[in-house]
């Protein structure tokens, strides 16, 4: 590398650090910087800068409901559940009946959740819910899948949501659970997609169950 | 207050990473406790207003929770890997809103509540007063340095964007950058001596 190479370069490093390089070009800056430790230099120089960038902003505390609603979306995370429970067949049938008339009342009324539906480029199905008002959509990106929820109540401190997936007609808990924010809007990760034909969400005691315990909010068809 | 709460307390944020990778409610209930206000501040600063920087502030802390042990040391601090999260965040809710613009003003009229003054530790001490001194850094820097650096870092936008919107060379952008950045620096590096 010679010395107007590393200059060109070097000249986009605050910009770098600033997050207002386009991502192409960030990305060959990072490989530019690889074997160039004159710009690693400056880079660790510039971090303290902006780093101390939010130190400059008048502090704003966020109300102690915000970390009510965290700590118990995490306390809920902790206990593991079972992520196979034993086989067992639940009310499924007539849920699939009216996920099915959901969906074509939501694709009828082509109706969406969220300004960011169908981000990541996954297949997406969008359905109308069961509990009043609840909405769903369903993101599949590989064996993977991203479940987003609207308009879902606030749940008492005690209960969390839980989502369950239905494979080969056995129902299965998935091993996260979620909370809604302030505005109803819930999501959580399905990790293991391969072969679910339905999921549901249901809420559960803190903690989450081993199987549902009460009637699901919404069911979604993923086939 | 619990045992492991205690023990946690004792901890850098470098060693908290792994507990809470490990799913440690206590350690990230410290991690919470320390950083949650510059995260929640800074996601306010950014989209405006409480409702939306809480929701960018839950969504930043819940991936933190969920990814924990993906923190690599070597990248830099726990709080800059915070930090830039919250701020990645918060951009991309500024930028799902149509024709929302970014507030443009270093001063901000919004202050509400202060933490007690008594739970204020040695360490917030000595930032804040780092505050004060990156506080005056930027706003002894010409106003042209200013716009740029706040354009990019709280608004999202990119040099190029910015160029257009000053209607000013992208050289000149990448310039006010560097030397806005490097006499933040300087002031800093200064305030260690």
């Amino acid at each position: 590398m010679n010395d107007n190479d590393h200059a060109r370069w070097n000249e986009e490093v605050a910009a770098y650090m600033l997050g207002a390089l386009e991502p192409e070009q960030a990305a060959a800056l990072e490989r530019h910087a690889e074997g160039c430790e004159r710009c690693q230099a400056e880079m660790r120089w510039l971090t303290a800068a902006v780093d101390a960038i939010p130190d400059s902003i008048e502090r704003v505390e966020p109300l102690p409901e915000l970390r009510a609603r965290l700590m118990a979306e995490v306390r809920a995370d902790v206990r593991p559940v079972q992520a196979r429970p034993p086989k067992r067949r639940w009310l499924l049938r007539p849920a699939i009946g009216f996920a099915a008339l959901a969906l074509l009342v939501a694709a009828v009324l082509g109706y969406a959740i969220g300004g960011d539906s169908g981000g990541g480029g996954g297949d997406s199905t969008i359905v109308a819910g069961k509990a009043p008002d609840i909405t769903a959509e369903m993101v599949n990106e590989g064996d993977s899948g991203t479940l987003r929820l609207a308009n879902v109540h606030q749940l008492p401190n005690d209960e969390v949501l839980q989502a369950w997936v239905q494979r080969d007609g056995e129902v299965e808990a998935v091993p996260a659970l979620f909370v809604p924010d302030h505005k109803g809007r819930a999501s959580t990760q399905l990790p293991d997609m391969e072969g679910v034909e339905v999921v549901m969400v249901t809420a559960e005691p803190k903690g989450g169950s081993e199987e549902p315990t009460s009637e699901p909010l919404i069911t979604i068809p993923t086939s | 207050m619990t045992a492991e709460r205690d023990r946690a307390e004792r901890l850098a944020d470098e060693e908290l990473m792994p507990l809470i990778g490990a799913k440690d409610p206590e350690a990230f209930e410290v991690f919470y406790d320390r950083h949650g206000g510059v995260a929640y501040s800074l996601a306010y600063r950014i989209v405006g207003e409480r409702g939306a920087a809480e929701d960018v502030t839950q969504e930043a802390f819940i991936s933190i929770w969920r990814s924990g042990a993906r923190f690599d040391r070597a990248r830099g601090s726990v709080r800059s890997w915070m930090l830039s999260i919250v701020r990645n965040r918060a951009i991309d809710m500024l930028r799902s809103r149509a024709g929302k613009a970014p507030k443009l003003a270093f001063d901000d009229d919004a202050v509400l509540e202060q933490r007690p003054s008594e739970e204020l530790t040695e360490e917030e001490a000595m930032r804040r007063e780092t505050a004060g001194e990156v506080r005056d850094a930027l706003g002894g820097l010409p106003g042209e340095q200013a716009k740029v650096l706040e354009l990019a870092y709280f608004g999202g936008f990119s040099q190029s964007e910015i160029s257009r919107m000053l209607g000013v060379p992208l050289g000149t952008v990448k310039g006010r950058m560097r030397l806005g950045l490097e006499k933040i620096r300087g002031e800093l590096a200064e305030g260690l001596t």
